[in-house]
């Protein structure tokens, strides 16, 4: 079971993305922007990073390059709805750049998630 | 004439009836007088001179105008013999006077003759001279002469009047060329060697510059005379001015000229020009160019031949025509889009333009000037272009889109496969997933019910819309779209005032704005939206060339890298653009401003170098009811 910090400003897939997280039992604290996570993260411990890469004030990516930057090698999953100005194909890309452990694309499946986090935390 | 009397000396023995008959015979009329002036001798010739039969004054003394005739004879008789010329009556007499010796008298013969047939074709001479003379004077038409031996040059009085000069000034032909115009000096040397050559010269036309400094044209014919053998002697020619005559020929050459270009003008010119006029009771046409004749197939005679009604589909005017002949009627300028029809059957969609040619004042125009275009592959273009301007903004979106549509589908997808998994455990938490996944779908609805209203290709159709919703939903569209570092600050401070437009329009607008500023700022940075309403007086009005009063104000604005005069000057045509390659077609701005000109509004950009870009749309504000 997992501590999870899910930033996502969308409030529909933000539940979404919990709903799936709490059957495999992890705990979830959300942000709704890069900003909000970054405060969050420097007051607890979290196991996983869950990230919207779009999002109003602090996006995914920037999070990205804050963490990394910070030197914390917390694992980091990108979810992708797709990206403005420019083909969904760059996000994966961009995502590894800045150090994400896995990016996956909305609409996702519970399992693909659930095996993105299984992934991530056994590495 | 002495021949008869010294025969009638010598023949003495002459009977006085042989004299008599003798005289008769004469054809003149002869009267001899005695010493005392009596008339001692006269023949029948003489009766009408002296009024009398010759019986009658024999031994009398002449009265009436005949004694006038023996006074004169008298008074010059100190020679031995005059002749003198009088007329008497209507008749014209040459008169000789000579004394006789006869015996130890003194008698005077006077022999007059009639020669009024000579003296009335005398006059004849000096008449039509005189009237040659004036004839020539008012035609400014001399006559000279050239002397080849001496190269003396005689001039009438005309030709000196001609020259302003004082008659009798000497003239050679080396000084008369120092008064010729410099640039027809070579032309009057050609002419005078032809001179020389024995060659006539017919209308040498040349200047000459007078004392005065007037400059003259001067028209020069002139033939070479022969003596009696056969040798040139001289020539003979006339020197017309034909000055006056000379600026009519210029002006009239000029008139021709401008008349000639402006045709040829009118031909090369790439709109159709008419010329209408109104004198009959339907408009009739002047003249049309080549333009014209190109659209239409008609020329000017067959189409003042037919008529306006040859350009009109079916035959008859339609509503749109009726329109056109209409404003001729009333005499007022106007623009027209119709439907024209050409002489091979074909149609094709016409600007007309038409203004009224005035000639007088105040007075209504019975001539009109016709501009035809063939718009039928512009509006085609138009339409596509902005169609394509569309499909562009619709690519620019569809990140945004997709994004919108995946975040939907998301908890839709996700929430339905959970829901599945514990459907009988928690019917209530079931029912919350079920709340989300509708709540979701009908999002999507709305994302896929905006993408197709915009791109549909139907004319926009303008109506009184509540335009803060409708800027605040393509701001909903537009903000996924944006790079991450642009934050967008909207102000939509306008309350619920309608506008006139269309909203799948007003999104373009703001799509393109918004999307220009961004990228002005390398997409990083600030971006100001602001709807209000504004009070435009008269002055700002007048440049916006807008009418003053109540309008909306959308204003965006960056602090972008801005735009030089020469950018900002360019950036309403089409695909002009500052964008890299492959990053926009450069359709924007045009686009937004000739929908904004669709709408009646106004669009205004300002910009400076480094500062940043502020675009303010002009929207017209709905009137109440």
């Amino acid at each position: 079971m997992a501590h999870i910090l899910l930033v996502e400003d969308s409030p529909e897939v933000s539940m979404t993305v919990r709903e799936i997280l709490a059957t495999a039992g992890h705990s979830i604290e959300d942000a709704p922007s890069g900003r909000e996570a970054l405060k969050l993260l420097a007051g607890g411990k979290f196991d996983l990073i869950v990230t919207d890469v779009w999002m109003p004030g602090m996006d995914g990516i920037a999070l990205l390059k804050e963490i990394r930057g910070a030197g914390n090698s917390i694992p980091v999953i990108v979810i992708s709805g797709g990206a403005p100005n420019a083909p969904l194909t760059y996000t994966a890309p961009l995502a590894a750049t800045f150090g994400a452990n896995v990016v996956i694309y909305k609409p996702f499946e519970k399992a693909e998630l659930l095996k993105a986090v299984d992934t991530v935390l056994s590495d | 004439m002495n021949a008869p009397v010294t025969s009638l000396r010598s023949k003495a023995t002459l009977s006085a009836l042989d004299a008599q008959r003798l005289l008769d015979a004469f054809p003149s009329a002869v009267v001899v007088f005695g010493p005392e002036g009596e008339i001692v001798a006269a023949n029948r010739r003489a009766e009408h001179l002296l009024a009398a039969p010759v019986a009658t004054v024999i031994g009398q003394s002449p009265d009436g105008a005949f004694r006038l005739f023996r006074e004169r004879a008298e008074r010059i008789a100190t020679a031995e013999q005059a002749r003198f010329v009088q007329p008497f009556g209507s008749l014209w007499y040459l008169v000789e006077s000579f004394p006789l010796a006869a015996g130890a008298q003194s008698l005077r013969a006077i022999v007059a003759t009639d020669i009024t047939d000579m003296k009335s074709a005398e006059f004849e001479i000096r008449e039509s001279e005189a009237r040659l003379e004036e004839a020539t004077r008012i035609a400014q038409l001399g006559t000279y002469k050239f002397y080849w031996d001496t190269g003396k040059i005689h001039w009438s009085a005309q030709v000196y009047a001609i020259h302003g000069m004082l008659p009798g000034a000497v003239i050679t032909s080396e000084r008369y060329r120092d008064i010729v115009h410099p640039d027809d000096c070579e032309l009057f040397d050609r002419t005078h060697q032809d001179q020389l050559d024995g060659k006539p010269i017919r209308g040498v036309e040349y200047r000459i510059i007078r004392k005065d400094g007037a400059v003259r044209w001067l028209r020069k014919d002139a033939r070479v005379l022969f003596d009696a053998d056969g040798e040139p002697y001289a020539t003979f020619g006339t020197c017309q001015d034909i000055t006056e005559a000379k600026q009519h020929e210029q002006e009239l050459k000029s008139l021709l000229r401008r008349n000639t270009i402006l045709y040829e003008a009118l031909d090369a010119s790439p709109i159709g020009v008419g010329v209408v006029t109104t004198d009959s009771e339907s408009p009739e046409f002047f003249y049309v160019n080549a333009e014209f004749e190109r659209l239409t197939g008609h020329n000017t005679s067959s189409l003042s031949e037919h008529g306006i009604d040859t350009l009109t589909p079916g035959g008859e005017l339609g509503a749109g025509w009726a329109r056109v002949v209409q404003t001729l009627r009333a005499s007022v300028s106007g623009a027209f889009e119709l439907t024209c029809l050409r002489r091979d059957g074909g149609q094709f969609l016409a600007q007309i333009e038409i203004a009224p040619v005035r000639d007088h004042p105040g007075r209504d125009a019975t001539v009109f000037v016709l501009n035809l275009r063939d718009i039928t592959v512009d509006r085609q273009r138009a339409d596509s272009l902005l169609q394509s301007q569309k499909m562009e903004a619709l690519g620019q979106l569809s990140g945004g889109v997709a994004h919108e549509i995946n975040n939907l589908l998301q908890p839709m997808l996700a929430l339905s496969d959970l829901g599945q998994d514990i459907a009988d455990k928690d019917p209530a938490k079931v029912r919350k997933y079920f709340e989300v996944i509708a709540s979701s779908g009908r999002k999507a609805r709305d994302v896929v019910r905006q993408v197709l209203t915009f791109a549909r290709r139907d004319a926009p159709q303008l109506a009184p819309y509540p335009i803060a919703d409708l800027v605040g939903d393509a701001l909903h569209l537009l903000h996924s779209g944006l790079p991450p570092g642009i934050h967008l600050t909207p102000t939509l401070a306008c309350g619920d005032a309608h506008a006139v437009v269309n909203p799948t329009q007003v999104s373009q607008v703001v799509l393109n704005l918004v999307t220009n500023a961004a990228d002005a700022m390398d997409g990083e940075g600030e971006v100001a939206l602001a709807l209000t309403e504004v009070d435009l007086d008269q002055v700002t009005a007048a440049q916006l060339t807008l009418a003053p009063g109540r309008w909306i104000r959308l204003s965006v604005t960056d602090k972008g890298c801005g735009m030089d005069a020469y950018t900002l000057s360019r950036i309403f045509e089409p695909f002009f653009t500052t964008k890299l390659a492959g990053r926009g077609t450069g359709l924007g701005l045009s686009v937004v401003y000739s929908i904004v000109a669709g709408w009646g509004g106004a669009l205004k950009v300002d910009s400076e170098v480094d500062k940043g870009t502020n675009a303010m749309v002009y929207i017209p504000l709905a009137t109440d009811g």
